[in-house]
């Protein structure tokens, strides 16, 4: 049942922007370092020693906020599907469970999500070897930064796909989403149990990896309550 | 007549929950007001003056184009539900002057965040112990700047939320366009012609003081008028020809 719900759900997604989302977010934090090292190349180069560490640091600044405001948007926009064209009651009246349309939603999600992962990875890879910022690529690096901030985001996304499923105004989990994104923002002053600190990858403990397991077991229990929570809901 | 159409348009807003996205202006002005960190700061600077800087960072950079956004988003969400576009304009009401209600209204309500945005400047020095004197002017001509450098960006969200009848379209415009602000700013010549930056220039205590404006009038004419006009008269036109 499962995958012909991903079926519908990868259906209704077409033409409305969430492939061209999916591309715009590590597109975007790519671009930015594109005209950053575009206006001041040398300059930036002077900066440190080890060109890569200091380019993969640069595009780190926006992955966090690029990611937070992404999930923003998504889980708004696949509720506004069902929403806009009041088909929540047409969707559940099927043989479906509700547990299982909620199941298709994040993982439809989480796939995007991944997708732009693998993308950041090949445009921030492709743009510093443009660069020619030296013949020793730092892969681990590369691929820790592309790929734990979204391990670490899906609390985030869990907390975000409820708030959306559950709200008639979309105009609430928007602006969750504005001081998410501030959070995101100012993570360097806040506690280390503060979910939207996590794609940032610091704690207090300098392990960038406890924060993707944190990700991966809060993130788990947060999609647990938001799933249960939408299943005891009426629909409108 | 345009002043019952306001009255109207503030009617569907007040029983809406327009009311926690107005909070979340000074909720964030208390936040990075408490966070700053002024015992650093042992220097001659007026510890207001430190303390507000803080706080503009986050605030003018991220917080204020992005509500902008939402807000407007908010002030068309009646209108795209059941049809309400075809009722607002089968009324003896002109599209120009609903329109213009609809953008007098946005800018009010931002001036009011920005009114709560200076209260909590307030509460947080207070509450941070801080001695010295209210630099009354300077705060002053930063509130009512960064209020000035929103009218474009809430003129371009306007627009797009005319558009669009979900939220999450217009906001990711907006966006699309605060995101590379956070760079922007820093740069000498993309800074001072970047609409999205102009909020941040406009409020962050630093250049000429003794001007009604921290940035110069060609700046506040050219760029943030300029877009302005753009962005005004394009989602003017769209909405005369906007099928409802």
């Amino acid at each position: 049942m499962i995958r012909r719900l991903l079926q519908v759900d990868f259906m209704k997604m077409k033409r409305k922007g969430f492939w061209f989302l999916t591309f715009l977010g590590p597109f975007g934090v790519v671009a930015l370092q594109m005209v950053n090292y575009g206006l001041r190349k040398d300059y930036l180069l002077q900066q440190s020693e080890d060109n890569w560490g200091h380019y993969l640091g640069n595009i780190t600044v926006f992955t966090p906020l690029a990611l937070v405001l992404g999930i923003v948007i998504l889980t708004s926009f696949i509720a506004s599907v069902e929403n806009e064209t009041n088909a929540w009651k047409q969707l559940l009246a099927l043989p479906v469970s509700k547990l299982s349309v909620y199941l298709s939603k994040f993982t439809v999600l989480a796939g995007l999500l991944f997708v732009s992962s693998i993308l950041l990875a090949v445009f921030t890879l492709s743009f510093g070897i443009f660069l020619n910022l030296g013949e020793q690529i730092p892969w681990i690096e590369l691929l820790k930064d592309s790929f734990y901030p979204f391990f670490a985001g899906l609390p985030v996304l869990a907390l975000h796909l409820w708030i959306a499923t559950v709200s008639t105004n979309q105009g609430i989990p928007i602006t969750v989403g504005v001081l998410g994104t501030i959070l995101t923002y100012s993570s360097y002053v806040l506690p280390d149990w503060v979910i939207w600190k996590w794609p940032s990858l610091n704690n207090g403990w300098n392990e960038p990896v406890i924060n993707v397991w944190l990700g991966i077991g809060i993130g788990l229990l947060l999609y647990i309550g938001g799933m249960l929570d939408f299943a005891r809901r009426d629909v409108k | 007549m345009l002043f019952s159409i306001i009255q109207s348009e503030w009617y569907k807003l007040r029983k809406s929950k327009i009311i926690f996205i107005i909070l979340a202006g000074p909720l964030v002005g208390l936040f990075t007001g408490l966070n700053s960190n002024i015992a650093a700061e042992n220097g001659e600077l007026n510890k207001w003056y430190f303390i507000f800087m803080m706080m503009t960072l986050t605030y003018a950079l991220l917080f204020l184009p992005l509500v902008t956004g939402v807000l407007a988003g908010f002030i068309c969400r009646y209108e795209h539900q059941e049809g309400g576009w075809k009722q607002l304009l089968s009324l003896p009401v002109t599209r120009g002057r609903v329109y213009m209600a609809k953008f007098i209204l946005l800018m009010g309500l931002v001036f009011f965040i920005q009114l709560l945005f200076l209260a909590s400047l307030y509460t947080a020095g207070l509450i941070k112990g801080v001695q010295d004197p209210f630099p009354m002017q300077i705060v002053w001509k930063s509130i009512f700047g960064g209020w000035i450098a929103t009218f474009p960006l809430v003129a371009l969200q306007l627009w797009m939320s005319m558009i669009w009848k979900s939220f999450a379209a217009p906001f990711t415009v907006n966006v699309i366009g605060t995101l590379p602000a956070i760079l922007a700013v820093n740069s000498e010549t993309f800074g001072p012609i970047y609409p999205w930056g102009q909020p941040f220039l406009m409020m962050y205590i630093g250049g000429g003081t003794d001007a009604v404006f921290f940035i110069p009038w060609e700046q506040v004419l050219g760029v943030v008028g300029g877009s302005f006009l753009i962005f005004f008269t394009g989602g003017l036109l769209y909405f005369k020809r906007k099928m409802v």
